[in-house]
């Protein structure tokens, strides 16, 4: 159990860093109205010229490795819910990184999360 | 430019996308069950590798996982991920009952409360409001 705990965490911290990297990259970017085929392709273009892009795709595919690590060692109804740490290091790193408050509502929605987890944990 | 509600299209992209998600979490379970390895040690570390990257099955839920993580960048720059987690958070459901159904786990009245605790914990951090920083991505 320990196992599988330390490589979902592994790989949800990777996944996070990935998201922030992503999330950064993001709202570096003008706005496009997606309406036509032409705008998604000008958006991907934009898109793909970030560095920060091309590292939060680094850290994703080593979280996906560590990922599969875990779904090796686990049962897929176990493995799959303690996904949602995710939620739980998204809020600290947001919070610090991006400059994103930390209000009562996700507070107690992520704390909702970290129970489940607790539950979901002992189950094994 | 980001619609404030959900339209129709939006929310069959979205129920699509956990779908997706599932279907990819089934495959690479799929393809990591097929190596016959259920623990992953130093000593079987390059065997277990050997065979993972020569499953098809496996690749193929690497696929699906890359192509749905893709269309959830789509949804999320077109609605608010107030709007999007809510409804993204049906797979915490949807994986539980696949692995019931193709791997026959056995999911405990317990861990289905975890799993509900997790959904409504989703459920309340998508209502609390965006903290506006940029402004740029925002109406």
């Amino acid at each position: 159990m320990i196992k599988i705990f330390v490589l979902v965490l592994i790989s949800e911290i990777l996944t996070a860093a990935g998201q922030i990297s992503l999330k950064k990259s993001a709202n570096e970017l003008e706005s496009h109205d997606l309406k036509k085929i032409s705008a998604h392709l000008r958006f991907l273009s934009e898109v793909f010229s970030k560095p920060a892009l091309w590292a939060g795709f680094v850290f994703m595919t080593l979280g996906l490795v560590a990922w599969l690590f875990a779904l090796a060692e686990g049962d897929l109804s176990l493995v799959f819910p303690l996904g949602s740490l995710q939620y739980v290091l998204i809020l600290f790193l947001a919070h610090f990184m991006l400059g994103e408050k930390i209000d009562r509502m996700k507070l107690a929605g992520t704390l909702l999360v970290v129970f489940g987890i607790v539950l979901i944990t002992i189950t094994h | 430019m980001k619609s404030g509600h959900l339209t129709l299209k939006i929310f069959l992209m979205i129920v699509l996308n956990d779908i997706g998600d599932t279907i990819a979490q089934a495959f690479m379970k799929q393809g990591l069950a097929a190596t016959g390895i259920s623990s992953v040690g130093m000593g079987n570390m390059a065997e277990f590798l050997a065979r993972g990257v020569s499953s098809p099955v496996l690749w193929l839920g690497i696929l699906v996982y890359v192509l749905n993580f893709f269309i959830w960048i789509i949804i999320i720059y077109k609605v608010d991920l107030s709007i999007a987690m809510p409804v993204g958070s049906f797979s915490y459901i949807l994986v539980p009952i696949a692995a019931m159904i193709f791997f026959h786990e056995k999911v405990e009245p317990l861990r289905w409360l975890g799993i509900a605790f997790i959904v409504l914990g989703i459920h309340l951090v998508s209502k609390s409001k965006p903290s506006v920083k940029t402004g740029k991505a925002k109406t």
